[in-house]
């Protein structure tokens, strides 16, 4: 991989981090105490500095590395999670993407970034210099509470502590124990475990062991020695920081215990008789106490409760410290309040210590050769083995489909063959081989075809990702208050369909915002809750994707809209009169339509739903606007799964063949020509008592010849919607459907009206497909 | 060259870098008694100490570093 490769590949990986990043920070703002997303978050930031540490990239990497000390101390709970300090990574982050847009132009960062750089990292350094101001203390003593804490998941004395021999360096004090598993590819990074841990600063003592078995017998032949398999322990006198240093680029992979505390602790014998799975359970008990507390809304029954089970735990859990907290807790006061009680439970938490005790106790030290009893313990840890994930250009894929479209085109040369076989040649025993093989071929290319779209689907929510964001700052900026609902945002479609889906979806949103959803005073005038909602749902039906955008906001206004367009000169005032609410409201999908009075940064330019309705039309989707004044609406968007194959209706007219698209066919009928009414030019007929326009194709495309009626007098009329109305062409004849790759019209015949592009046939003739709706204008 | 692959025993010499970790795996696994002389190895890298900690050969010298030859269980 050469330099160039590495830099787009850091990119891409750079824009996903951003992204994962930008959600994860609206995550967590809903749900700060949540350590999953936490250190979720803080992955994802740590990965980016780590790539941008591969270039030279110092105004991002600065910006990037104060975000990740940020969130550091936030995940060790030494900094509080709140909207400012949100606004300022959040910000940072768009500072980072921008930076990266940079890269990705000109493959450097332009020589003005420095400054914006060390303003966006010093703005977000200030909020860690705040709380480092409160006590540095304070983060020390936390660390042994965050250990402890069940959502971690881990023991609070990490077993591998009793690989080291502390006893020997009881009498230092600040002693550090600390595990080091290097991940499985560092050789490949350029890392060296061994020289990395055997360099440490003040190091004691060093152990290293397989971090699984290493290969017995006949596993040693297939063995890989550039697999990393090493768990390295190790304790140092050093000062944490400096360890910490030292350990800067792989800290992800470092585990850390304070040596001197245990030590300290382990002294007193007498807490060494409990076994240690009581102490465990006594020490889950305690936390699922402090976390009942935690809650909000109790009864002072629960606070009781609470409180007879934290001394009932004391008194299971024997020993000097627990005796000394039993007794503290009988000098709360029997009213206590659930928040005192709270901050006791979390001061006072014995089961900790206690099973610090209980692990490094000689009985209950596990012994180096028990493998079976290390192996799980192990394997809780090691990060999770990398997905098997090939990334993939996207022209790469788009190659492969077209080489597939051409296989399918191709295949259906057979069928012609068949019959030339038996018809010209009368070799009927090889046309019918013919036609088997062909079957074959038929079931292998569909099956290509339908894997090589399954490459290429993609969730929605990776277009809704981004609206979480959006839909935060518009409504802070507006004053409003928004909830965004998503739905079904797994449902999969086409890549290309995907994309295109992200232009209108934000039209969409930011109309909603803007006129949609009220004022919070506004809103609970009329009885409604002060925060609108939002609700993005996500769902397949048949081969169509449909996503409705429903707010609960004030809804549109018809007769507003109506005075709005004839004011606008959009329909004349007595056609806008005659038309009922429901069709009233689809006029703002009219080009050049706005009923904002003022135009805001946002909407009301008057370029906002016809350029929705486009976008979505260009890839054959629909949109249907429904509206209830005072209750909300709903945009109902109507997507197809896929882009790449489209079926068409090959019709017959002058001699010519051409496709019309078959989502927009209605039906297929002959009419009698006495049937068909002829008012002037005009020609209507008849279809379930309804009037249904005709026009014929042939005069559509300026074609000198009148459709031909069959045998029995009819003609072929392919009654297609237009507009919501159906219209009817006449054509000479139906050949029956075909599916196709619709090539679009290039370079020469790019101006062409009436035509949606070109498709190869099957016998290599050259079918034009249809746009009717261009036609019919 | 760091590693000079003799009749019976491979001498590990000066800085031996992470290239030579797949050779040496490969020539302890052929050898019918592995064997590996550490006297005049320095230091070694972090996947040739994976080779010798998991196909433990018998260490005919121990390294001068003290450290590494505590990992290796010599000293």
């Amino acid at each position: 991989m050469n330099q160039a490769d590495l830099l787009d590949q850091f990119v891409i990986e750079a824009r996903e981090c951003l992204e994962a990043i930008g959600k994860r920070l609206l995550d967590v703002e809903q749900d700060p105490d949540n350590d999953e997303l936490l250190n979720d978050l803080f992955r994802s930031v740590h990965t980016l500095k780590g790539n941008c540490g591969l270039f030279e990239f110092k105004p991002l990497e600065r910006v990037v590395h104060a975000g990740e000390d940020l969130l550091d101390r936030v995940r060790h709970r030494t900094l509080a999670y709140s909207a400012a300090l949100a606004d300022a990574l959040l910000e940072a982050m768009d500072y980072s993407a921008q930076l990266i847009e940079q890269i990705e132009r000109h493959g450097r960062i332009e020589d003005g970034a420095d400054a914006g750089s060390i303003a966006h990292a010093s703005a977000l350094r200030a909020f860690v210099c705040d709380s480092a101001s409160a006590s540095s203390a304070e983060a020390l003593a936390a660390l042994p509470v965050v250990a402890a804490d069940p959502a971690s998941g881990e023991d609070v004395t990490p077993s591998w502590m009793s690989r080291l021999d502390l006893a020997a360096f009881a009498s230092k004090s600040g002693v550090l124990a600390l595990r080091y598993l290097p991940e499985e590819g560092c050789f490949f990074k350029g890392e060296d475990p061994w020289r990395l841990a055997r360099t440490v600063p003040g190091l004691l003592q060093l152990k290293v062991e397989g971090a699984c078995a290493w290969p017995q017998g006949d596993e040693r032949a297939a063995w890989d020695c550039y697999q990393c398999n090493l768990d390295i322990v190790l304790c140092t006198d050093a000062p944490r920081a400096e360890v910490e240093a030292h350990f800067r680029c792989v800290a992800e992979q470092v585990a850390w215990c304070d040596a001197t505390v245990n030590v300290r602790t382990a002294a007193p014998p007498s807490d060494g008789a409990v076994s240690p799975l009581l102490r465990k359970r006594a020490a889950a008990l305690w936390n699922d106490q402090c976390e009942l507390l935690a809650r909000a809304g109790h009864s002072a029954g629960t606070v009781r409760a609470a409180r007879r089970a934290l001394t009932n735990l004391l008194s299971c859990v024997e020993g000097a410290a627990a005796s000394a907290a039993s007794a503290s807790l009988a000098e709360l006061s029997e009213e206590v309040s659930a928040s005192s009680l709270l901050t006791w439970a979390r001061s006072n938490a014995p089961a900790a210590e206690a099973v610090v005790v209980a692990t490094l106790s000689p009985d209950a030290r596990m012994p180096d050769t028990d493998i079976a009893a290390v192996l799980p313990r192990i394997e809780d840890s090691p990060p999770a083995a990398p997905q098997k994930v090939l990334k993939v250009g996207q022209e790469k894929i788009d190659r492969l489909m077209e080489l597939i479209g051409e296989m399918v085109v191709a295949k259906n040369s057979l069928p012609y063959l068949a019959q030339r076989a038996e018809e010209v040649f009368q070799q009927r025993e090889l046309a019918r081989e013919i036609k088997a093989q062909y079957a074959v071929i038929n079931r292998i290319a569909d099956d290509l075809q339908h894997a090589i779209m399954q490459v290429r689907m993609l969730p929605v929510g990776a277009v809704f990702q981004r609206f979480g964001r959006l839909i935060r700052d518009i409504s802070r900026k507006l004053g409003k208050e928004v909830n965004l609902v998503v739905e079904g945002e797994d449902t999969e479609a086409d890549k290309n369909v995907i994309e295109s889906l992200a232009d209108p979806l934000i039209h969409i949103l930011r109309n909603s915002l803007d006129h949609g959803i009220e004022l919070p005073a506004v809103r609970r005038a009329a009885g409604k809750a002060p925060a609108g909602t939002i609700r993005i749902v996500a769902r397949q039906e048949s081969d169509r994707v449909i996503i409705e955008i429903q707010d609960d906001g004030a809804g549109v206004n018809a007769a507003r809209v109506r005075d709005k367009a004839v004011e606008r000169g959009l329909i004349h005032a007595d056609q806008a009169a005659t038309l009922s609410d429901d069709d009233a409201v689809q006029l703002i999908f009219l080009p050049g339509f706005s009923t904002a009075d003022q135009i805001s940064d946002l909407s009301g330019r008057g370029v906002g739903m016809d350029v929705v309705r486009t976008a979505i039309e260009r890839i054959n989707g629909g949109v249907e606007l429904t509206s209830v004044q005072g209750q909300g609406t709903t945009l109902r968007l109507s997507l197809p799964l896929s882009m790449a194959v489209t079926t068409v209706m090959v019709v017959e007219s002058a001699g010519r063949q051409l496709g019309v698209p078959m989502d927009l066919i209605v039906e297929t009928v002959r009419v009698p020509a006495c049937d068909i009414h002829h008012f002037k030019q005009a020609r209507t007929t008849v279809l379930r008592g309804r009037v249904v326009p005709l026009r014929a194709l042939n005069d559509l495309l300026a074609l000198d010849a009148a459709p031909i009626p069959n045998d029995a007098g009819e003609l072929a009329v392919l009654v297609i919607r237009h507009d919501n109305e159906s219209v009817g062409l006449l054509v000479d004849q139906f050949q029956g459907a075909s599916d196709i790759i619709l090539k679009p019209l290039e370079g020469v015949l790019a101006g062409l009206i009436g035509f949606a592009g070109t498709a190869l046939m099957g016998d290599g003739g050259v079918l034009m497909v249809l746009n009717p709706k261009e036609l019919l204008q | 060259m760091t590693i000079r692959y003799l009749k019976k025993h491979a001498a590990l010499e000066g800085h031996v870098a992470v290239d030579d970790a797949e050779a040496l795996a490969q020539w302890l696994l052929q050898q019918r008694e592995p064997a590996v002389h550490l006297g005049k190895c320095e230091d070694v890298h972090g996947a040739v100490l994976q080779v010798l900690l998991a196909l433990r050969p018998t260490f005919k010298s121990s390294p001068a570093d003290p450290l590494l030859a505590r990992v290796l269980g010599l000293a």
